[in-house]
């Protein structure tokens, strides 16, 4: 049921036929579908159909940066602390993006767009500014995974970067969002062999058990690169990207308050998928730790494959490059769309996965070109990748202060959000989530600008 | 009815385009809102730049 705003303006066309287009079309047939088998009481493939918007924002935000950051926790501090950290960042992920779900169902529109109605263009363009800035670097370091994956199997990366480009493109020929989205649920399964990978590890049940029910041991202890670890781990599993993806995914799906139950279960399924995963990279890279291995020097994610294949077998070395390959691709689907959706709600251009070449080619054109401009970037030479790659999360983690914020004000706006805006208890949450993110940028200030207050190695 | 309008009354009247394409009206933000989004305008600024510091000195070390 629409809110007041809303339903002012849907209700606009009374009393004529509103005029229809064939993204309607498109989104009725996957209505249809969903609202038969809700009346055929088929709960596990009412679930399927609906799954997707959160199951990809979860999934997607384990990528290539984000495995290399939980690979880089695993080497340099192994199995403890941040083992139930990265637990707490996807029940943090959780939180927002639930939020998402009810805007984008009780609203049908995207983020962007709201940001842009309700608050002006001031605004909105200083939440689109962190959105392309977060965005392209992330966009970047997804083909960094890729190059990386690529090069462990002895792939040039120029042929490893130009087959994931044909693939990421040719995902946008399908030109409807259901196909779209199966294809990219496809592709995001196979962030789950980082799972069989941490098993060539060996990793004790009893000291995984041991760390997440007392949040220890920390060997090193707190210096500056625990706390960029922190902002790396953070910004490897919340960041505006998700926000402004899973709420125009949410509207291009056309689900609505009543898919919610599921809409939030499916993106449950996914951050527990993602947690494993993730968990799985950190417990893979672990033995980098118990051998003392060094992995400041390294440069991107085939290094940490390399290291790996003395200590995981050829096998498990293999399967940690594919999932980092994997997780390139997959991210890189999700945040070109993610871009792609808010170009078209701010210049208020037509912006679906259900639309044809000439009436998306706004949409379109977003997503290929910053396709095509990560991928050149990432072909330049003697880039600074692993420096490059950690610190997008950490970039990730600040630009989701002012993000969350905006998504409180909506998801609070009773005017468009009607009897589905957050309750105290989901205001407190997110609150404090606001509140961490915003202390720990702060502290990953004052470390960086005061290398030695905490002591230890920067 | 034609299988096209029929089919459209999957959708909640809200959900068609030409409904979304229709702005939704302005809202005013408070004068605390407004300072708070601006403190943190100024916390990206301060934040960004030092990490930019931090990128490059990891750069040179």
């Amino acid at each position: 049921m629409a809110s007041d705003a809303v339903s002012d303006l849907s209700t606009a066309f009374a009393g004529k036929a509103p005029p229809l287009s064939e993204e309607d079309v498109a989104r009725a047939q996957d209505r249809r579908r969903i609202l038969e088998t809700r009346s055929a009481r088929r709960p596990l493939r009412l679930l399927w159909l609906l799954a997707g918007p959160g199951v990809l924002a979860m999934l997607g935000e384990n990528d290539g940066p984000s495995m290399v950051s939980y690979a880089t926790t695993g080497a340099t501090y192994g199995i403890g602390f941040f083992i139930p950290f990265i637990l707490l960042t996807f029940v943090m992920a959780f939180a927002v993006q639930e939020m998402t779900i009810r805007l984008g169902a009780a609203t049908h529109r995207g983020h962007a767009e709201l940001i842009f109605e309700r608050f002006g263009p001031f605004w909105g363009y200083f939440a689109m500014g962190d959105l392309v800035f977060g965005n392209v670097l992330t966009l970047i370091t997804e083909f960094i995974a890729i190059r990386a994956g690529g090069l462990y199997f002895g792939v040039p990366a120029s042929l490893s970067v130009g087959l994931a480009l044909l693939l990421i493109l040719s995902s946008l020929a399908f030109r409807r969002y259901a196909t779209w989205e199966r294809a990219a649920m496809a592709l995001a399964a196979f962030n789950l062999l980082f799972i069989p990978a941490a098993l060539y590890a060996h990793p004790s049940g009893a000291a995984l058990a041991k760390a997440i029910a007392t949040w220890s041991p920390l060997q090193g202890g707190v210096n500056a690169a625990f706390v960029t670890l922190v902002m790396s781990n953070i910004g490897a599993t919340v960041t505006p990207w998700m926000i402004f993806f899973q709420q125009s995914a949410v509207v291009d799906k056309g689900l609505t308050m009543a898919d919610a139950p599921q809409a939030r279960l499916e993106t449950a399924i996914g951050a527990v998928l993602a947690a494993i995963a993730g968990i799985a990279a950190v417990a893979a890279a672990s033995p980098l730790f118990a051998s003392k291995v060094d992995v400041s020097n390294f440069s991107n994610g085939a290094d940490f494959a390399t290291a790996l294949r003395p200590l995981l077998g050829t096998t498990g070395a293999t399967l940690f490059a594919l999932g980092m390959i994997e997780a390139g691709v997959v991210a890189a689907m999700t945040i070109s769309t993610s871009s792609a959706y808010a170009f078209g709600e701010t210049l208020r251009r037509k912006h679906s996965l259900n639309l044809d070449f000439a009436q998306g080619r706004w949409f379109y054109g977003a997503a290929i070109l910053s396709t095509l401009i990560a991928a050149g970037i990432v072909l330049i030479p003697g880039a600074p990748l692993l420096a490059l790659t950690l610190t997008v999360n950490v970039i990730a983690t600040l630009l989701m202060a002012p993000a969350l914020l905006l998504l409180l004000l909506l998801v609070n706006d009773r005017e468009i959000m009607g009897a589905h805006a957050n309750t105290w208890r989901a205001n407190l949450v997110a609150g404090t989530i606001v509140g961490a993110l915003v202390l720990a940028g702060a502290a990953y200030g004052v470390v960086t600008v005061f290398p030695n207050l905490l002591g230890g190695p920067p | 009815m034609s299988r096209e309008a029929e089919l459209i009354g999957a959708l909640e009247p809200a959900q068609l385009t030409a409904a979304t394409e229709r702005a939704l009206p302005r809202r005013k933000l408070g004068r605390g809102m407004t300072a708070l989004l601006i403190a943190l305008r100024l916390y990206i600024f301060i934040a960004v730049a030092i990490v930019g510091y931090a990128f490059v000195e990891a750069l040179t070390r």
